[in-house]
């Protein structure tokens, strides 16, 4: 039935709306059937609106707080750590994709073991870090921060050598300085490339965060989820938990985005432009597919009726 | 035979006692290919451009006609011989800031808009926000996109971008402009007009071009002189004076004079080994 | 050459290299740096944990870092407990990958067939690769429950399921543009072929999305087995090697814990060794022109 409106199918609202419509519905035949053939159905997968009621009861589920007290309590802890450990990883991955683009000597020695950090289980190393420090919340600063560390300083290292030869040969007709070419070419380049590896990095560090908090407990989105788990509290924390860290780290990355565009004017002009750009070669290849396809329902595509004879 | 010819127009020209601008002494420069194996891109090159002249490097891919330019603009060192440029080397002449390079390719940033473009060199030279802006405007006027300033590079044509291009080079009042094929991408009839804004902004400016190019007729049309060169090894082999008069106007293509003078350039590359 | 002959007697003016760049010019030293610099630092870094000024730098000790040779040792011991733990995590892994893999390339290519609707469900998928994986363990651990009576299947079945997910995120996304961003024109030329939909899939994307599959991959591997490990925290039944990890360090058994981090660190190093070779090969054939 919306289907049938054909030009809002081509809208990216539309689009995302009908998907995510289409995720609720599957989701609430789900929680009926399960309702019907589960002796616990609220720990498999309970009604949307049984979360949503739970998201805005005020019963006390613990310590006399409501489940969305609960959730956002714990979720200031665990967020404002994973955010400390997503800056200092960003800041640190600049810095090392600074460095390496300075000297191929640091590149060479850096490198190896950067692709290294990426194939270890960073996660893995968690509970060892949470012993050497013996601090929850140092914990997940680092734990986020070395996972934020690799997305942004590969990106942004990418960026910077993506800066092509004549760039910098204009440059040195110039005589421009180095700190120069650095300040107007190189940073400015490699500037979406970093916000790439901050979208990247994001909900890493939001993950990071929520396993450390299992660890120990002591507070934390993970720390709570892992008692609702075990019907500590009620097992609604648990979902809306799951639903709140879905949505932080979707958000994240949107956010970076937007970020990233309010920056840039450039961006903004160039997206504009491309976007215009865009609707027209749509427009026309359109044009052309449907002239095409009405030769071809005339039968005067003479192309494919010699391809056809050819073949035959 | 190739020397001989150098020689004679190195001649030619004391007697005229114009100033010397760029002199290039029996420059050669050999590089390694990936088997390690010596590829000599320039044997042996005798030239001698004057102050406000406009000359042509005219010559088939591989000959080497842009490594010359880029000798000259010290953005690679020869292996022998040496440029003089105004009496200096080409080192000191780009630190002094005194060259305006043209790309093949607009080379322009594209997170700066057209104006911040043309300011660019100007923020190498420490110039005042006031003094940066007054000439990106009059540069900008110069080339007709005074109304595109605010525009970002991605919005505009490659024409109007190699004007950019142009632009941003001429702002810093350089003494010598090095062009490498900076037409060589555009279609027809944006490279007829932008023959004629170069023309109409050197005779305005009065600066010593030198102007790498592949086109036989774009370099009749354009210069003083057209350096031929020749590939395997490069070498210039002829230097052909080009005798029409100035200004030249897109007419002037038409002329039997002109045909002469392209018949004649192309005649010197069979003369060489091409 | 006549013109080489008669250049000769003319005076050269020969530039002469500085040492300095004659060693930066030179490729064998380049190429040796590449490897020499490297090693050079892990040497340094094994010197200095091996000699405990590491330990002194991070506040710790021997008993919670142990030092690199306690570590190899105690590895050899325990190898069969190692392996059976580096066999569960790399089965997970691997199935989560493959499942995940042809699950999100299938998602692609239907996404193909819808153009408008399908690059819609993409912009879900790319916010569904930003969920943390720590929320989605837990729901997979509950969904599969009731799969089977043991609880090591229905463990194995749910970490799988997790990997499945992320792999098919990563996969969908990288393999939608694969197929789409054909080179320009080639489009236009099968429709002059007049090729139907199924041959423009066979003859032109699915050939282009080669590239793309390893792009995804050079991802999707490392973090198939970083949720492998994660997913084991969660997990029912104890096993695997990130599960040991967490096991070890709750029973203050540090050593053994670093022990099945250095099995974690050297199964993501072998996993993604053999990306590279099975790239190498394959791309060899199907080298994009």
């Amino acid at each position: 039935m919306e289907m049938k409106k054909v030009p809002l199918t081509k809208q990216k609202w539309f689009q995302v709306l009908f998907w995510i419509l289409f995720i609720i519905v599957a989701w609430e035949v789900g929680a009926s059937v399960v309702a019907v053939t589960k002796r616990t159905p609220e720990n498999v997968m309970p009604h949307l609106y049984q979360i949503l009621a739970a998201a805005f009861s005020t019963k006390p589920v613990s310590s006399g707080m409501s489940a969305t007290m609960v959730v956002l309590t714990s979720a200031r802890a665990t967020l404002l750590r994973a955010f400390g450990g997503f800056l200092l990883g960003a800041a640190l991955g600049f810095v090392f994709a600074l460095l390496m683009q300075m000297s191929k000597a640091v590149e060479k020695m850096i490198f190896p073991y950067l692709m290294l950090i990426q194939l270890i289980p960073v996660l893995g190393l968690a509970p060892i870090v949470l012993a050497i420090t013996g601090d929850i919340n140092k914990s997940r600063i680092i734990i986020a921060a070395i996972l934020s560390f690799y997305p942004v300083a590969n990106n942004t290292l990418a960026g910077f050598k993506s800066v092509s030869k004549e760039r910098y040969e204009l440059m040195a007709t110039y005589a421009a300085k180095k700190y120069q070419i650095y300040g107007k070419v190189l940073i400015p380049a490699a500037s979406p490339y970093f916000f790439t590896g901050l979208k990247i990095a994001a909900p890493l560090a939001v993950t990071a965060s929520i396993l450390v908090d299992t660890l120990q407990g002591d507070g934390g989105l993970g720390c709570m989820l892992s008692q609702s788990l075990k019907h500590a509290m009620s097992i609604y924390v648990f979902w809306l938990i799951v639903f709140f860290s879905a949505f932080v780290g979707i958000f994240s990355t949107y956010l970076i985005s937007f970020i990233e565009f309010i920056t840039s004017p450039a961006k903004r002009a160039a997206w504009n432009g491309r976007s215009l750009e865009k609707k027209h070669r749509r427009a026309a290849m359109k044009a052309a597919r449907k002239e095409y396809r009405k030769e071809k329902e005339d039968g005067r595509d003479l192309i494919s009726q010699t391809c056809s004879e050819n073949k035959a | 035979m190739a020397n001989a010819v150098m020689e004679r127009s190195a001649q030619t020209m004391d007697v005229e006692s114009k100033e010397v601008e760029i002199r290039v002494d029996h420059l050669g420069v050999t590089f390694q290919d990936n088997e390690g194996n010596d590829v000599q891109a320039l044997t042996n090159v005798n030239l001698t451009v004057h102050k406000g002249e406009f000359v042509s490097l005219l010559g088939p891919s591989g000959c080497g006609k842009t490594t010359l330019l880029r000798c000259v603009a010290d953005l690679q060192e020869p292996t022998e011989g040496e440029i003089k440029v105004g009496g200096k080397t080409p080192r000191e002449i780009r630190m002094a800031q005194k060259f305006g390079f043209v790309f093949q390719q607009p080379v322009l940033f594209d997170w700066r808009t057209v104006k911040k473009n043309v300011e660019l060199p100007l923020e190498m030279m420490y110039q005042t926000k006031e003094r940066r802006s007054k000439r990106a405007d009059e540069m900008l006027e110069m080339v007709g996109l005074t109304n595109f300033a605010n525009h970002y590079p991605g919005q505009l044509s490659g024409g109007m971008q190699q004007r950019v291009n142009i632009a941003r080079a001429l702002g810093i009042r350089p003494d010598i402009l090095l062009m490498d094929e900076p037409f060589s991408a555009l279609d027809e009839f944006t490279k007829e007009k932008l023959h004629e804004d170069l023309l109409r902004i050197w005779s305005k400016t009065n600066k010593t071009i030198l102007f790498v190019t592949h086109n036989i007729q774009e370099a009749v049309f354009l210069s003083d002189r057209v350096c031929v060169l020749s590939p395997h090894p490069g070498r210039l082999s002829a230097i052909v004076d080009i005798t029409l008069p100035r200004p030249r106007t897109l007419d002037m293509r038409e002329t039997p004079e002109f045909n002469e003078l392209v018949r004649q350039v192309r005649d010197s590359f069979e003369g060489g080994s091409l | 050459m006549a013109e080489t002959s008669f250049h000769k007697p003319v005076a050269k003016i020969k530039r002469k290299k500085s040492l300095a760049q004659r060693l930066s010019e030179n490729k064998a030293v380049q190429q040796s740096s590449a490897i020499v610099l490297p090693v050079l630092l892990g040497v340094v870094i094994f010197a200095l944990w091996q000699t405990q000024v590491l330990h002194k730098m991070f506040g710790t000790d021997v008993f919670t870092l142990p030092l690199p040779t306690k570590i190899a040792s105690l590895f050899a011991q325990n190898l069969p407990a190692v392996w059976i733990n580096s066999l569960a995590t790399i089965k997970a892994a691997g199935l989560g990958l493959l499942f995940g893999s042809i699950l999100g390339y299938v998602v692609a290519i239907l996404a193909t067939f819808f153009p408008d609707m399908g690059k819609g469900g993409l912009y879900l998928v790319g916010a569904f690769a930003s969920i943390p994986i720590a929320a989605l363990a837990p729901v997979m651990n509950n969904w599969t429950k009731d799969v089977s009576s043991t609880a090591s299947v229905r463990s194995m079945v749910s970490k799988i399921l997790v990997v499945t997910l992320v792999c098919a995120a990563d996969m969908t996304l990288n393999a939608y543009r694969g197929l789409t961003e054909v080179k320009p024109y080639s489009e236009d030329l099968m429709a002059t072929y007049a090729a139907s939909k199924r041959k423009l899939l066979f003859k032109l994307r699915i050939p282009n999305s080669v590239p793309y599959i390893f792009t995804a991959l050079k991802v999707s591997v490392p973090a198939s087995i970083m949720t492998a490990v994660v997913s084991e925290y969660f997990a029912e039944y104890i096993v695997g090697v990130g599960r040991e990890i967490r096991e070890n360090i709750v029973l203050s058994q540090y050593s053994i814990a670093w022990v099945y981090i250095t099995a974690a660190c050297i199964i993501g190093i072998v996993a993604y060794a053999l990306l590279m070779l099975a790239q190498s090969i394959l791309m060899k054939k199907f080298k994009p022109v």
